[in-house]
């Protein structure tokens, strides 16, 4: 089922909890809703659940608006932060619940209840209470509890941040796998920016109700629209030089430094408001040279060396600012080194200082 | 839907509420305002129900009652017999029971008993107990050389029966709250005090008293509170009398002689008033105090 | 070592007689109730009775209308605590899962009349139930206790504790509020349910003044108010008048000993007035 919101808004009594969303979700699709806690993420969900009644804005659920429609009768399935499993009930007790509320007949109930608990596969747990079983476990439940009536649209909301870490990643693959074998439209909310790519189609991304970005993973890492999506993506965060950006020469001085850098990407001029922006490139996207005259290249003075095994993290520091770029393993650097520090081809940002809107012309 | 009040889901609560509010209202808020009402009866006819006059008169009556004042006095004498020792004692029995002993619940258990018990029944126990020539009470004291105390027919000794039975009925209730507010002190400040060097008693004093404030103040307020009602104990220690010679009327027992036998409901309402008055002002002192006491 | 095995034996020795002074009258109920007359009244008391003369439990039934007092009993316990707890269910769902005007200002109305003594009540409540001509009938007796302020408000903060995803998930689920409220919250509210369910039988079944006041002949009272006019007739036949408290008594104790786990702790949550 595809999904379609029309300038959808929340207002509590004095916050405006989402502001004016417009998305189109296709069919099958799984989106993530991220954002850092309280941008409203949650309200969302609840709004298209039919659990809170949206002050403004329409929801379509393919060519239906549902404003109006109980949440039993919208054709979802939703799976809960903290479960929100009927202590009192068994597993099995569970599962059936949305289908003893639909009046299905116990004996077919129960054989749906029981493929239901095979495909998430706790078929061996279902005499258990919920209370005795892990987090993952009680979260397989709350999936097929919420897929037993095989719902038009799945919508789960931080169903992965009561668990540690190492099951966290497993369940994020447990859920893809269940979602790409039901073929069922989902909505998943977290505010971890690594578990929305690794688990989405696309990502919607926003802040203090408002809308971000809505795009696929990769290019919401690649080419955010503005400072907030750009800091917000990615691990270590991206690096955020204030620079000031000479219109004739198209190049970039770093503020505090005689540091020049070309820009060789194409900028969109009509969002550009005057010359002080920020250069922001991923660590990842640095290439560090011991050597002197690279051209295009502006040296840094190493303060740390951290290295993690598999990657290794440089800190430096050019004028007065922070910078963090990731390394190769066999590139051997000490602190108080000099380097030398290029950016790959494309791989940097520009956004402008007051705006904070990207500059850079995305690929469309 | 859920979050904000509209006149649908008004409605729809109303249904929930409406089986409690009928009771309520009509036996709960309606009486309270009816008594404050009913306290200016002067001249009012039970059987016709009207009220020929309205006035201060019952007021005037109640404080120029000397039976009123006994009362008072003999509540007041009540109070400060049973609420500080009752404290005292079940504070020590608690922290007793709070130490690594066995048997804990049979003993909690034991002392709880006689809060399940009617009131009555065990008093009939007790007017047993108190009896002057066959009570097991006075063969007791008999063995230690006292002579034996005329407790239920002395007018002296009335008091003084109803406050041990009443300690002896309460306690239990008072164990178990200092129990539940013993539990709850972090035993991490024990340890750290062990090991600043405290002594037992220093700990008891330093520690468990403030940290106990909390649960003390409320056991002190429910206490008093109950103490100034008390009417069932009398009532059967002393067999429908208010004692020898009124010796052991309370407030509450002067309500109901107004009330059930004289049937003057204008002076009972009244009086009834200013027991409620009483208990208002006593609650709001002991808040006042409690607030400057309280230690955490 | 030796100080602190000290100090334990004194520990026991403090709780061991305070037991026995708890547990004495009690047992000397008991023990005076098979007596026979002539070992009520002798010196130094008789511990162990000649012979068990059960015949008084008999003999004091037969003086007075127990059986009557007991039905009464326990018509008035069961049916006022069925009752409360059908309201304080229904009225405790409302004040901690919906939304309605005046929930606040009326829940807050509510906690302050707990603060006058039900004594206030008593005269008001007499005449409106004189005026409906209720008095010496059971619903006098019941009615009037059929909910309560302080029963709707600690099922009400059992209930806030209650995740409100649930109800989220009951609603997804197609289930309605009242069919969530007895499928769902009722059942996981069952230990806030049995503490108020005992505290009221409790209460219920010792209550004195209220049903002293309200009934007039022999046939309507109660067992707490039966007994007192009974001490009166039983006179100086304490064996009698012991046998009957123990009648009155031992009904609680069996209760208070098989499911004194929700009381104590009931109480020791709620602090519940005794
Ligand atoms: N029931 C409510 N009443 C009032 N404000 C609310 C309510 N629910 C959420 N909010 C507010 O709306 C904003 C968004 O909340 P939420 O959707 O829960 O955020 P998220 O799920 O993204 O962490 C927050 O500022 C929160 O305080
Ligand atoms: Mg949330």
């Amino acid at each position: 089922m595809k999904i379609q919101l029309k300038e959808l808004s929340m207002k509590f009594d004095d916050v405006l909890a989402v502001n004016g969303l417009n998305v189109h979700i296709n069919k099958g699709e799984l989106v993530s809703l991220l954002g850092p806690s309280g941008c409203g993420k949650s309200t969302t969900l609840f709004m298209l659940a039919g659990l809170y009644k949206p002050s403004s804005g329409e929801m379509y659920f393919g060519d239906t608006l549902v404003n109006n429609v109980e949440p039993e009768n919208r054709g979802i399935g939703m799976v809960f932060q903290n479960y929100a499993l009927y202590p009192h009930m068994t597993v099995l007790k569970n599962i059936m619940f949305p289908l003893k509320m639909a009046k299905v007949p116990h004996k077919k109930a129960e054989e749906k209840a029981i493929e239901m608990a095979n495909l998430v596969q706790i078929g061996h747990l279902l005499d258990r209470k919920p209370k005795q079983l892990s987090g993952g476990q009680q979260q397989r439940v709350a999936i097929a509890r919420a897929l037993v009536k095989q719902p038009q649209l799945l919508l789960l909301d931080e169903p992965l941040s009561n668990l540690d870490a190492r099951l966290r990643i497993e369940m994020r693959e447990e859920i893809r796998r269940i979602q790409q074998e039901v073929g069922i439209t989902t909505i998943f909310v977290t505010h971890d920016q690594e578990e929305a790519m690794s688990i989405s189609d696309k990502v919607l991304l926003m802040k203090d109700g408002q809308f971000q970005q809505y795009s696929k993973p990769q290019e919401m890492y690649d080419h955010p629209v503005n400072m907030f999506v750009g800091k917000f993506m990615g691990n270590p965060p991206i690096n955020m030089i204030p620079v000031t950006f000479d219109h004739k020469n198209l190049s970039i001085q770093i503020n505090g430094t005689d540091e020049k850098l070309k820009v060789t990407s194409k900028l969109n001029y009509e969002l550009v408001s005057g010359n002080q922006m920020l250069l922001g490139v991923r660590a990842e996207d640095f290439v560090l040279e011991k050597l002197e005259g690279i051209s295009n290249s502006f040296s840094a003075k190493v303060d740390l060396v951290e290295r993690t095994g598999r990657d290794t993290l440089v800190h430096a520091t050019v004028g007065n600012h922070a910078i963090r770029a990731l390394v190769n393993q066999d590139f051997v650097v000490k602190p108080s080194n000099i380097v030398k520090l290029s950016i790959r081809k494309n791989r940097l940002q520009l956004f402008d200082a007051e705006t904070e809107l990207n500059l850079v012309l995305g690929k469309e | 839907m859920i979050q904000k009040p509209t006149f649908t889901s008004t409605w729809k609560a109303l249904l929930y509420l409406l089986p409690a509010l009928v009771i309520l209202l009509t036996f709960n808020i309606y009486p309270i305002i009816k008594s404050f009402i009913m306290s200016f009866y002067t001249d009012y006819d039970f059987f016709k129900d009207i009220v020929y006059e309205y006035g201060l008169d019952n007021f005037t009556y109640i404080f120029q009652d000397a039976e009123f004042w006994k009362s008072v006095v003999n509540t007041l004498v009540f109070v400060i017999g049973v609420v500080p020792l009752s404290i005292v004692i079940s504070l020590g029995i608690a922290i007793l029971l709070n130490t690594k002993i066995r048997f804990k619940g049979i003993f909690r258990s034991i002392y709880f008993l006689p809060f399940v018990t009617s009131v009555i029944a065990i008093s009939m126990v007790w007017r047993w107990l108190y009896h002057t020539d066959y009570g097991l009470i006075n063969y007791s004291l008999g063995l230690f050389g006292i002579e034996k105390i005329a407790w239920l027919t002395d007018p002296q000794w009335a008091m003084p029966a109803i406050i041990i039975m009443c300690i002896w009925k309460g306690l239990g209730y008072n164990i178990i709250i200092f129990l539940a507010g013993l539990q709850n002190i972090d035993q991490q400040l024990y340890l750290a005090a062990q090991i600043d060097g405290a002594k037992p008693w220093k700990r008891f004093m330093n520690i468990t008293l403030p940290m106990l404030s909390p649960t003390m103040f409320f056991i002190s307020i429910v206490s008093v509170i109950n103490s100034f009602k008390v009417f069932d104990e009398v009532f059967a220690l002393f067999d429908g009398k208010p004692g020898p010679a009124y010796s052991a009327q309370t407030i509450v027992y002067y309500i109901f002689e107004k009330f059930y036998n004289e049937w003057e409901f204008g002076i009972a309402s009244a009086a009834a008033i200013i027991l409620f008055v009483i208990i208002f002002l006593i609650t709001l002192i002991q808040l006042r105090l409690g607030r400057s006491r309280i230690i955490y | 070592m030796q100080r602190a095995a000290f100090s334990k034996g004194f520990i026991y020795l403090v709780l061991i007689i305070g037991s026995v002074c708890m547990l004495l009258p009690f047992a000397w109920m008991f023990i005076t109730s098979i007596k026979s007359p002539g070992e009520v009244m002798m010196m130094p008391p008789v511990w162990i009775p000649e012979d068990f003369k059960w015949e008084n439990y008999k003999e004091a039934w037969s003086m007075a209308p127990f059986a009557r007092y007991t039905i009464n009993s326990i018509i008035v316990t069961v049916l006022s605590t069925l009752g409360e707890l059908v309201t304080t269910i229904l009225a405790a769902y409302a004040f901690s899962r919906m939304h309605f005007y005046g929930r606040d200002i009326l829940f807050s109305i509510l906690l302050g009349t707990m603060m006058v003594p039900g004594e206030v009540l008593l005269i008001p409540n007499y005449v409106t139930l004189s005026n409906l001509g209720w008095i010496d009938q059971y619903q006098a007796l019941i009615i009037p206790w059929l909910a309560s302020i302080f029963s709707i408000f600690l099922l009400r903060q059992f209930f806030l504790g209650i995740p409100q995803e649930l109800s989220y998930a009951a609603k997804i689920d197609g289930c309605n509020n009242f069919r969530f409220l007895w499928t769902i919250m009722v059942p996981l509210a069952k230990p806030a349910l049995i503490t108020i369910v005992l505290l009221k039988a409790i209460g219920s079944w010792n209550s004195f003044l209220w049903p002293l006041i309200v009934t007039q002949s022999k046939e309507m009272r109660t067992l707490p108010v039966g007994l007192t006019s009974f001490s009166t007739e039983a006179g100086i036949n304490y064996e009698l008048l012991m046998a009957a408290s123990t009648m009155i008594i031992l009904p609680m104790i069996i209760l208070y000993f098989c499911l004194q786990r929700y009381i104590i702790e009931g109480v020791a949550k709620a602090g519940i007035k005794g």
